[in-house]
């Protein structure tokens, strides 16, 4: 509800905008000729394919070579000496150990963990970790591709669900863990068994990826990230106030909906559609990845990075 | 017409939940089933790092992230295939392969644990009492002052990962045969300190070249030594016979078995029970 009121979702919209000063008008040419017309940009997608790729090999190249920069894994990990823990991991492990009493063994360096990847992905937006870390998206982002052309071929239809149903799974994965008193997703998280596999050698698990990913490619675009993956969850939870979000300013959009087709998350990006906007400027929500797609594609530069409080000056 | 659009989301949402719930159910059903193979006695327990917790809690507390695997200067420890059902993602040792021989000098694979899967607490209170014994016989100011090394002897010493099992019915000594060469051949990549080396760091076995009259490698490459393991001499009448007898000492580390040259090994590890 607090989220409903801060993006300004339940106020009346505005009146339609003049269009007099688009410069698609001023050149007086249809708005997607202009478009087309405007350099096509790639500067955030490669920015953000190269921090995934570097961050992963960090890891890789800790082991091999014994370097002691970025040891352990993405559940787990120790950056210069400093641990960082996997939120959804950590949340199960200190359920199954409050009913266990394990709970009373957990080093300090756990607590440590936690404290860290919360504040820092509370400073940069929750879900930045997926689109700029998570290899599971580096892969879903590739074969989201095909799943498009499949689509628009008309070879197979799209389903769609309702974005609360990872709610849904991530109760429903806390339950399991604590009545099995086993972190049964860790064996079925994609995040872990890619991290594992290209740390320390791939394995038979990764058959399961492998369906996961044919799944989306036939049946439903990025099922797992936007449907299932707790971890995203539990990472839109610690980013709900993150101060690091995508601004929106209306005076620019030309209602093309671009923004909205490239984008991961479209209901973060509702106020895009003509008609919807009830602020001048609108910033996107916690299930936002600040993937920065929408602002690669944007003609019109009506979307931008921005620190909330500070991007008024 | 809106209202009637928000019916059907709302039930399409709640027959989405259902299927999630149950999917999500039935996993829970199919990790109780597959606890039961993992229960069983036929299915062969792994061995796993120092300092591991009893393995109904191991399994939970370990969050699979390989901070133990990288650490260790001798990379013993593997994370666990799908093949070990749901031991997937969790450290073990395959001593036959690469032992533990305590050449970190510091158990740092369980001190590095976060979440007390390997716990450490056991090992630092054993290292401490250590070093008090040592303060008692030893002054600060003597230039040869070292509690390191009775600190980190207490602590390899704490370990019981498992117990030596020598199966008598291949075993080099107990047959009175001796054994000469290297030990499991020149391709063998399994590396160690031996008791016997001055060298600090951990050096291949296939580099070293043993003599023995009767064959005594589990004894003598033992890191623990005589409270672990012994050859064991009993004589009847004219006939002089051998047998390596392992006692409470052993750790269940597994240099013993990674040296043993028959093959298979006539000495194995049975991991700690709870």
């Amino acid at each position: 509800m607090f989220d409903m009121i801060k993006s300004g979702k339940d106020k009346k919209p505005l009146p339609p905008k003049p269009m007099e000063e688009m410069p698609h008008v001023k050149l007086g040419i249809d708005y997607k000729t202009w478009c087309d017309s405007q350099p096509h940009r790639n500067k955030w997608r490669y920015i953000r394919w190269s921090v995934l790729v570097f961050m992963n090999l960090l890891f890789v190249f800790s082991f091999w070579l014994d370097l002691s920069l970025l040891e352990g894994s993405l559940s787990g990990s120790r950056l210069f000496g400093f641990y960082l823990m996997d939120p959804f991991n950590s949340l199960q492990e200190l359920l199954i150990s409050a009913k266990t009493g394990h709970i009373v063994h957990l080093t300090t360096n756990f607590f440590i963990g936690i404290a860290t990847i919360v504040i820092f992905y509370f400073l940069l937006g929750g879900r930045t970790f997926c689109s700029w870390l998570c290899p599971y998206h580096f892969l879903a982002e590739l074969t989201e591709k095909l799943h498009d052309y499949l689509v628009k071929k008309k070879k197979i239809k799209e389903h769609k669900f309702n974005i609360g149903l990872r709610y849904v799974f991530w109760a429903a994965f806390l339950l399991l863990a604590f009545f099995t008193a086993n972190l049964v997703f860790e064996d079925l998280n994609p995040v872990g068994i890619i991290s594992r596999s290209i740390i320390y050698g791939p394995g038979l698990i990764l058959v399961w990826v492998l369906a996961l990913l044919l799944f989306e490619i036939v049946y439903s675009k990025r099922f797992w990230c936007r449907y299932v993956c707790p971890i995203g969850t539990t990472y839109t939870m610690i980013g709900r106030l993150s101060p690091l979000t995508i601004r929106f300013e209306l005076d620019k959009c030309g209602y093309c909906r671009d923004c909205q087709t490239v984008c991961l998350v479209p209901h973060e990006l509702w106020f895009v559609q003509r008609g919807k906007a009830t602020q001048k400027v609108h910033y996107t929500g916690s299930d936002c990845t600040n993937c920065g797609l929408c602002i690669d594609t944007c003609a019109g530069e009506a979307l931008k990075y921005v620190v909330k409080g500070f991007d008024k000056f | 017409m809106e209202n009637q659009k928000k019916d059907i989301s709302r039930r399409q949402f709640i027959k989405a939940s259902v299927v999630a719930v149950g999917s999500v159910a039935a996993i829970g059903l199919g990790v109780e089933y597959i606890k039961k193979f993992d229960d069983s006695d036929d299915f062969q327990k792994i061995l796993r790092p120092p300092g591991a917790i009893l393995e109904d809690d191991f399994i939970y507390a370990c969050i699979k992230c390989g901070l133990c695997v990288q650490i260790c200067p001798v990379q013993a420890i593997k994370l666990a295939g799908i093949n070990q059902l749901l031991s997937y993602g969790t450290p073990y040792i395959d001593v036959r392969n690469q032992a533990c021989d305590f050449s970190c000098d510091s158990l740092q694979c369980v001190e590095t644990c976060p979440t007390a899967a390997l716990n450490f607490v056991k090992f630092k209170e054993v290292g401490e009492k250590a070093v008090e014994e040592y303060d008692k016989t030893h002054d600060y100011s003597d230039p040869g002052y070292n509690p390191f090394k009775s600190q980190i002897t207490a602590m390899k010493e704490a370990v019981r990962m498992g117990t030596a099992i020598v199966h008598e019915k291949t075993c080099l000594a107990v047959k009175g045969k001796g054994f000469k060469g290297i030990a499991r051949g020149a391709e063998f990549k399994g590396i160690y300190r031996s008791p016997q080396s001055k060298n600090k760091r951990p050096e291949p076995l296939n580099s070293i070249k043993f003599d023995r009259e009767i064959c005594d490698l589990c004894v003598t490459e033992c890191p623990i030594g005589e409270t672990a393991i012994i050859l064991e001499k009993s004589e009847s009448g004219e006939k002089v016979s051998f047998k390596p007898k392992i006692l409470d000492g052993c750790t269940g580390c597994g240099v013993c078995v990674m040296v043993c040259p028959t093959e298979p090994s006539s000495i194995t590890i049975e991991p700690k029970k709870d």
